[in-house]
């Protein structure tokens, strides 16, 4: 065997992959060609130090922010619905348990928003700083309750929700979401705005009724009670900035 | 940090972690899908980075190999092992990238060139031996350099440790074809090494 030969042979050689005549003559050309000898350790040590390449790099973080971004955006990862009971196993309710969405969600309203310029109301320091633990989800009044409630410049101190809330018959109005003080909050907002907030209040209180509902039978479920806590605070927020538009 | 945050420093065997973590990311669990992507995102990332060495572009693709996964992590059974799973669904990812922006999986070069595969000294060059050390920077700038098609056998073979008639499954050509690019591939990278190699001693 020369050099050209083992040309041939050595992409079968150097893998393992070759045997019998030709491997061992092959071994005997190496020991007398310094050059073909050398060019073979080459290529197996490049071989070898590859092998070294498989786990040398890491992502940046921001690789798995996308991803769990992207699980919840498609309601795979579902982060409360490990015990049973928990009221969110419906597709597209169970992402209300995840609450980082409404984060966003207000702050594109606080976009929108920046293109109405209110003067602030003289509303109550009281009623526009409610304290969250105070702020809590409402039983839907009925439609009539409702439809009397009058647009107000001022707005109903943000306790009248739990007073509603008390005598709020147990009954829903299939799809009227919001309560008396919702209601005179959303009267007083820009009308381009109204849906927006509408919608957002609709959201955050169905949320707080099912992590209420929930916490009732799992009173010793702490993640459901910080979720509770963080819609509240939510609301509140909601709250804030609509009273910055009330005219 | 919680086991369940993917604290590869817990003292159960990584295949537990990986199990127990498989099993709770079927229930939707946040903590063990970045379980399961801490114990893997090194691997599948250098692997999506190997092959198109674009850090933006690898970090997508690793992004995307991840999600795949994810997304039918609820049909896994156990029959194979994990990585295995994720390591076949990210080659695919990257491949199917590659074979959608035009890029040959196999190198269209069918033949050796004589210079290239002789064992030669070129006259005037250093003598400059690889034997016994390569700086791994150089080899990861190297492969970088290698041709697309020829890089892809490469990677998969010699860093990621597929057989050929994997790759030649994977890529779509035969076993012979897969040895023989591997081959030119090695060849290709061990003259840039020494090219490298040269340039380094010539500024020294």
């Amino acid at each position: 065997m020369n050099c050209a030969d083992v040309q041939q042979v050595l992409p079968e050689i150097i893998d393992g992959s070759s045997s019998g005549d030709s491997d061992a003559e092959y071994q005997a050309h190496l020991k007398l060609c310094p050059m073909c000898s050398e060019l073979v350790s080459d290529l197996e040590l490049i071989a070898s130090e590859a092998r070294q390449l498989s786990e040398t790099d890491d992502p940046a973080p921001r690789v798995w922010v996308k991803i769990a971004a992207e699980l919840r955006a498609e309601g795979i990862i579902r982060e409360l619905e490990a015990a049973p009971g928990r009221p969110v196993l419906v597709p597209g309710v169970r992402r209300r348990w995840n609450a980082w969405w409404l984060v966003p969600v207000a702050a594109a309203l606080v976009a929108a928003g920046s293109y109405v310029i209110k003067p602030k109301p003289a509303v109550p320091v009281a009623s526009q700083n409610p304290p969250a633990a105070v702020i809590n989800a409402e039983k839907v009044p009925a439609p009539s309750t409702v439809a009397s409630a009058k647009p107000s410049k001022q707005i109903a101190p943000v306790r009248a929700v739990d007073e509603t809330r008390q005598s709020a018959p147990a009954d829903r109005a299939p799809m009227q979401v919001v309560g008396t003080a919702d209601q005179q909050l959303l009267d007083g907002v820009p009308p381009e705005l109204r849906s927006e907030y509408q919608s957002q209040l609709n959201a955050v209180n169905s949320y707080i009724r099912d992590a209420e509902a929930y916490l009732k039978q799992n009173p010793d479920d702490e993640d459901a009670r910080q979720h509770l806590m963080e819609a509240n605070q939510q609301r509140e927020m909601l709250y804030r900035m609509a009273l910055d538009h009330v005219q | 940090m919680a086991a369940g945050k993917g604290d590869l420093t817990d003292p159960k065997p990584a295949k537990a972690i990986e199990a127990e973590a498989i099993e709770r990311a079927k229930q939707g669990d946040e903590a063990a899908f970045e379980t399961l992507y801490n114990l893997h995102k090194r691997r599948v990332y250098s692997l999506c980075l190997r092959m198109v060495s674009n850090p933006a572009q690898a970090e997508d693709l690793a992004q995307e190999a991840f999600l795949q996964l994810f997304r039918k992590i609820g049909t896994f059974r156990g029959e194979s092992a994990f990585s295995t799973w994720l390591h076949r669904m990210t080659v695919n990812v990257v491949l199917m990238t590659l074979r959608r922006k035009g890029l040959p999986l196999v190198s269209l070069e069918e033949t050796l060139e004589t210079d290239e595969v002789t064992p030669r000294k070129e006259l005037g060059a250093p003598d400059l031996k690889l034997t016994g050390s390569i700086d791994r920077l150089e080899l990861k700038r190297a492969i970088e350099k290698l041709p697309p098609g020829y890089k892809t056998v490469f990677v998969l073979h010699d860093v990621e440790g597929f057989e050929h008639n994997e790759i030649a499954e994977m890529v779509g050509c035969s076993i012979g074809n897969s040895k023989s690019q591997l081959h030119k591939a090695r060849l290709k990278l061990r003259d840039a090494l020494k090219f490298m190699r040269a340039a380094k001693a010539e500024n020294t």
